[in-house]
């Protein structure tokens, strides 16, 4: 390093070596200060802001010799060990942080903004994290955390953050005060009153994982420091589809400071399927680590293993590759045609339906004959819609890091939502058995399903065996766009029969989805379409008939909604339009033909992915969709849409309002196949160890499981320190995927916690002389019927050190047979302005039943940021290819998605239900807020201007096209 | 790639080292930053100048080509449109890096800020070896060479008048698909500025905007571009003549 600046970092100086041409992002990370994190080159994320002379700038694109001499502040030098910086305590209170990723750089923000301006509007703080992306909470919650801590340093009273209960309005009649007194981040529940009382279930408890989150403390992957460790680079194919007719890798081995270059020459040929999924994974085998044939821009080529990051992208540069370039196909439509190119043309490619047409699957299921259906319908409307291509963009890229530990097992950490299939998928392509690996999974920044997949382990695991070395890649964000994994492209048709009084009497849907190069997910993703396609709704026939194309794209795979927010958006938008056509009110229509309570779910047997038994049926056991759309109409204001004089402003002549609705079903985890394990433990003090393998992305499920724990053995939630998750130390779990965690890990941890309490009581019993059954636990202790009680200490001190001993501890796990359905109602409110086709969204609501809510604050952040995100996949969002296959948006910005100063108002309601078969009544939240956005956009929009659209996402000229046309 | 990093003390030698044909201005480096290219060039950061700070004379206001848009956001001295456009440049995090002489200098074909001060007749002061000259913005941005080894060390405007901005977006703080501003001075001229139609921001006659011939791109046809950009024009317009 060739210059040496001086930094006041957080009080004291620093004198630092860097070079000219390095980030003070780079150089601060390098010196320690690990709350500065990466989420791109380009300043565009912000997750790496810092205070420079207190002001916030994005270090990634500052120098760090820009900064020689000025003061700088991070994260770090806000709290002393063991206390916290108030504007840290806001943030954990409220409940904005999810991941924790960009925490730092947020509170930060709100620092430079309260010393500046202790009084700040909500547009103030929306402004002071403009600049810092967030990809899970939807700003709802950093917004008020900001709004709060100024208050409170003004002396004020804060908005209140206890849950509001609001009155149930299903049944009721008369007008209802409750949301008079609402706070923005109050979680708004809907109780049930067949739910039983709980202590630690249903609070909206502060995450476990918050403090070392609003810290900034080391606890990501890229966090790992390993001495030596050489850094890893890909060779990305430019072409959409070409034959590798030969690599000449000599003046790149031959540059000093390279340790390794790996391509299909020197790296064993076995072929594997990347999905994260259950054993055996999924057909088409249609990968292998590197192949002799790209298929996409972005496929993987070579990679190289260098001591420094410039050496390694040097050698990238150095490999000489002769390509013989094949035409492309880009379209599903085109390419299962005769006369396509052929895209897996290799011998040893297993599992495709008939790769010669470039057609992976073709999937069908039919609950009867769907023609006699449409014979005895009144009418008979078809419909087709496309949906395009989005990336899941969580600000912490992919990053692994290998290296052999001391007992030469082969250790790898990596931001992975599927850690146990990551070991045991990465192990045949390695050539070393499972019970040489480790795989370690740290916390994540985000992951909505793109780490749901075995992407970039091998590319460390044989560069590490190959180099003997510690060896690290991460993903630039460019890379992270086109060469990991996307939400698959559909186009969709439905077919449906309705009778005379608005009754379905037949319908089918019909699509043909697109895989991209590789078939990843390409079948379960397309069976969850066609399950949540044609399970909302009562009909007597229902069909399926679905092709899944290979194209020249970048892969898609799995994205949260996995195949549903494809189907549900043309569901909903047929039955919007069939409503209209009839005649009928859009909701009235709906609720005349949609699955209540009891209701069978007939084509789910033959569009499982699990062990299901195919002739058993399963039923809605728990329904609060009624109370959900009443809750929902009221706080959007639906009666607007009859108000002339709302929907077309006086003042704003170009100006048409709406607002629009769908519904939404999902599913709660892969009955018959996700299985959670989890192991509970005493401590001396009478806490606890919940060891988990799921994998908490940062949507709280860690804090969730140890609420269930706390609740079962009388605890509270910061008795319960949760590990999650590492493939040595925690039980088995699929990982974190299929709205899977609170059902399936949550009952796991129920079922271990029960049997410790169990074991505590027996204890117990004998120090109170009771029988075991009368014991109750509660307040860290076990407690007689007459008051007499032993405390869990007492118990502990005892068990494992004096009389009887033997370590309290259970280890229990879970499958389901069922997967019951959460329902939403979603509201979208929109201006349209109709000389430009500009869309401005002012208001999301959502109401939802997720079963009992275990954590009503974590379970409305999953509603607020998820409805974002969808929002993103219908407004604005796209992954835009030139002609060659190249993507010309690989950033954010060019891809858009939604900042803190243009988000609309968000609100979310959580209607309870008891559902019997999960842990307390739980179903799942994490995955339906992505259903409805995008179809309720498309409803406002009509409802707005009467123009009907059947694409996404709804951009200005593709609206005012439409208008045009109208 | 910086190879080499120089923080001159004064302007004279600041500008003898942007006369090296490898060197590279360094003002909030925000747009040289993100883009450190392959070839080695010499980095020659402004930031030791003083060429920061906003002042008027009541006629025009001035604005220190090392000025941050965060600072030109917060000044009342600064025209009310152009602090909201300055805002729209860019996030907070940029912002407060980024400088008005950097905004030049990237010429960005969608900056706001840019096309606002097109609008309003922007006067750029540019420091070089021999002379100090000004040159109207608009000639800068037709022919960027006019900056080659020169420093640009103020921007002024006119601080009487009228303006209005208005843009069509993705998302209300998107960088705008199509932008206009309309300026009207003291004397009752109007000028009307555009992004979005060209490949720099550019000054319209507001009876030819069917001339145009814009770009397209994924988020708007040429066609598109120039319907919108009547819609615009004619909104920014009428402001500014009704007075509003
Ligand atoms: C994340 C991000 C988001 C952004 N969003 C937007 C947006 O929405 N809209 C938009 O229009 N822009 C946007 N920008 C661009 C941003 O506005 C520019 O990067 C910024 O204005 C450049 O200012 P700077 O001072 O950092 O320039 P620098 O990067 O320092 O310099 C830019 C150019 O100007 C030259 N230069 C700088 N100062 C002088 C001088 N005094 N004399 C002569 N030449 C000089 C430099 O050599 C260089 O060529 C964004 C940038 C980032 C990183
Ligand atoms: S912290 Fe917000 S995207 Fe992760």
């Amino acid at each position: 390093m060739s210059m040496t600046i001086t930094l006041t970092i957080n009080g004291s100086d620093r004198i630092l070596a860097c070079d000219p041409h390095e980030s003070l992002r780079t150089v601060l990370r390098r010196a320690g200060y690990h709350s500065v994190r990466f989420g791109s080159d380009t300043g565009e994320t912000g997750a790496a802001a810092v205070l420079v002379d207190g002001r916030l700038i994005s270090s990634d694109v500052m120098l760090a010799v820009q900064a020689d001499g000025h003061e700088i502040e991070t994260v770090e030098g806000l709290a002393v060990p063991g206390q916290m910086h108030p504007i840290q305590q806001a943030f954990i209170d409220t409940g904005a942080i999810q991941s924790g990723y960009s925490t730092p750089a947020m509170i930060l923000a709100a620092k430079a903004l309260l010393a500046a301006n202790p009084d700040p509007t909500q547009d103030d703080v929306r402004d002071a994290l403009s600049g810092i992306l967030d990809r899970e909470t939807g700003y709802l919650r950093p917004v008020h955390a900001v709004l709060r801590i100024a208050a409170i340093m003004r002396g004020e009273e804060p908005d209140r953050i206890e849950v509001a209960f609001l009155d149930a309005l299903v049944g009721a009649d008369g007008p209802h005060h409750d949301r008079d007194a609402l706070t923005a981040i109050a979680p708004r529940v809907v109780p049930s009153d067949d739910v039983p009382h709980t202590r630690v279930v249903g609070q909206p408890e502060t995450k476990t994982d918050a403090i070392k989150l609003a810290k900034g403390n080391p606890a990501f992957t890229d966090d790992v420091d390993l001495a030596g460790t050489l850094i890893a680079k890909v060779l990305y194919s430019p072409h959409a589809h070409a034959r590798i007719v030969s690599i000449d890798d000599d003046a790149a081995r031959a540059l000093p400071g390279v340790h390794a270059v790996l391509h299909y020459g020197n790296v064993e040929r076995v072929r594997y399927a990347s999905g994260g999924q259950s054993y055996p994974n999924p057909l088409p085998y249609d990968q292998v680590s590197f192949d002799n044939k790209v298929r996409f821009v972005g496929d993987r080529v070579a990679a190289v293993a260098a001591d420094t990051e410039e050496i390694a992208q040097t050698a990238i540069g150095l490999i000489d590759v002769t390509y013989e370039v094949l035409p492309a196909v880009f379209d599903e439509n085109d390419a299962i045609v005769d006369g396509a190119p052929v895209i897996h043309d290799e011998p040893d490619m297993e599992g495709a339906h008939d790769p010669s047409h470039n057609l992976v699957h073709h999937l069908k299921a039919d609950t009867g004959d769907v023609e006699a259906g449409f014979a005895v319908a009144d009418r008979v409307f078809e419909q087709t819609f496309r949906v395009h291509q989005v990336q899941q963009a969580p600000i912490e890229p992919h990053v692994a890091i290998a290296a052999w530990d001391s007992d030469e097992r082969l250790v790898i950490t990596s931001s992975t939502q599927v850690p146990f299939h990551v070991r045991r998928m990465v192990a045949p392509l390695l050539g070393i058995p499972v019970k040489q690996i480790r795989i370690i999974k740290p916390r994540i920044g985000g992951g909505f399903g793109v780490k749901q997949e075995m992407l970039i382990e091998d590319i460390v695991g044989h560069l590490t065996i190959v180099t003997g070395r510690p060896v690290r890649l991460e993903l630039t964000r460019e890379e992270e766009f086109v060469s990991s994994r996307t939400r698959h492209p559909q186009t969709i048709t439905y077919k449906t029969g309705v009778d005379a009084d608005g009754i379905l009497t037949g319908q089918e849907m019909r699509i043909v989805a697109n895989t991209g190069a590789y078939g990843t997910h390409g079948l379960t993703v397309q069976l969850v379409s066609g399950l949540r396609g044609l399970s909302s709704y009562n009909c007597p026939v229902k069909r399926f008939d679905c092709k899944v194309a290979y194209t020249n794209i970048p892969v898609p795979g799995a994205y949260r909604g996995y195949g549903a927010p494809q189907a549900l958006f043309a569901l909903e938008v047929h039955m919007e339009d069939i409503a209209a056509s009839i005649g009928m009110d859009a909701i009235e229509f709906r609720r005349l033909n949609w699955t209540n309570v009891g209701d069978p779910l007939d084509i789910a047997p033959q569009l499982g992915e699990g062990d299901q038994d195919a002739s058993v049926v399963p039923v809605v056991t728990s329904s609060g969709l009624e109370e959900a759309v009443l809750q929902g109409m009221r706080a959007v204001e639906w009666d607007r849409r009859d108000d002339a004089s709302w929907k077309q402003p006086a003042d704003r002549p170009n100006i048409r309002r709406g607002i629009g609705f769908a519904m939404a079903m999902h599913g709660t985890a892969i009955p018959g196949l996700d299985m959670g394990g989890a192991s509970l433990k005493i401590n001396d003090d009478g806490s606890f160890n919940l060891l988990v393998g799921a994998t908490d992305l940062g949507t709280g499920s860690d804090t969730i499981l140890a609420q269930i724990a706390a609740e079962v053995v009388g605890v509270s939630t910061n008795d319960v320190i949760v590990y999650s998750s590492d493939t040595d130390m925690t039980p088995f779990d699929v990982g974190a995927y299929a709205s899977s965690t609170t059902y399936i890990s949550g009952m796991a941890v129920k079922r271990a916690a029960e049997q410790v309490r169990d074991q505590i009581c027996e204890r117990a019993a004998i120090d109170l002389d009771v029988d075991a059954a009368v014991i109750e636990m509660y307040d860290n202790a076990a407690w007689a019927p007459d008051g007499r009680s032993v405390t869990l200490e007492a118990i502990a001190l005892s068990t494992l050190h004096q009389e009887r001993q033997h370590q309290i501890m259970a280890n229990a796990s879970y499958v389901s047979p069922e997967s019951p359905p959460p329902y939403a109602a979603q509201f979208v409110e929109i201006e349209v302005d109709i000389d430009t086709g500009q869309v401005t969204v002012i208001r999301l609501v959502m109401a939802v039943d997720c079963g009992v809510p275990i954590n009503p604050a974590t379970a409305s952040g999953q509603v607020e940021g998820g409805m974002v995100q969808a929002l993103g996949y219908g407004h604005c969002e796209e992954m835009v290819y030139d002609e060659d296959g190249r993507m010309v948006n690989a950033a954010f910005g060019p891809y858009k998605i939604y900042r803190a100063d243009e988000m609309p108002e968000l609100e979310a309601i959580l209607v309870q239900t008891m559902e019997a078969s999960g842990p307390f009544g739980a179903k799942a939240i994490a995955e339906i807020p992505k259903d409805g956005v995008a179809p309720a956009l498309r409803n406002a929009i009509a409802d707005a201007t009467g123009v009907r659209i059947n694409d996404i996402p709804f951009t200005p000229e593709r609206v005012w096209l439409a208008l045009q046309d109208a | 790639m910086i190879t080499k990093y120089h923080r001159p003390l004064a302007l004279d030698d600041a500008i003898a080292l942007a006369a090296r044909s490898d060197a590279v201005i360094i003002a909030g480096g925000t747009t040289v930053n993100a883009d450190p290219g392959r070839t080695p060039v010499v980095a020659v950061d402004l930031q030791a100048l003083e060429l920061s700070g906003i002042e008027t004379d009541g006629e025009s206001v001035r604005i220190g080509s090392m000025t941050r848009l965060a600072d030109i956001v917060e000044s009342a001295l600064a025209p009310s449109v152009l602090r909201d456009l300055a805002r729209r440049d860019a996030p907070n995090t940029i912002r407060n890096a980024a400088t008005i002489g950097g905004t030049i200098g990237t010429a960005d074909a969608e900056s706001q800020l840019l096309t606002g001060l097109l609008a309003f007749g922007a006067i750029v002061t540019l420091a070089g070896a021999d002379s100090t000259t000004t040159r109207p913005l608009k000639e800068i941005l037709d022919d960027t060479q006019i900056l080659r080894g020169t420093i640009i060390t103020s921007v002024a405007i006119p601080s009487n008048g009228l303006a209005a901005a208005d843009r069509t977006a993705r998302t209300p703080m998107d960088q705008p698909i199509v932008m206009a501003v309309a300026h009207r001075d003291g004397d009752g001229a109007v000028v009307l500025a555009m992004a979005g139609v060209a490949p720099r921001p550019v000054i319209v006659e507001p009876d030819r905007i069917g001339d145009l011939d814009p770009p397209s791109d994924f988020r708007g046809s040429s066609r598109y571009r120039t319907q919108i950009a009547s819609v615009l024009a004619s909104r920014v317009l009428a402001r500014v003549a009704v007075g509003k």
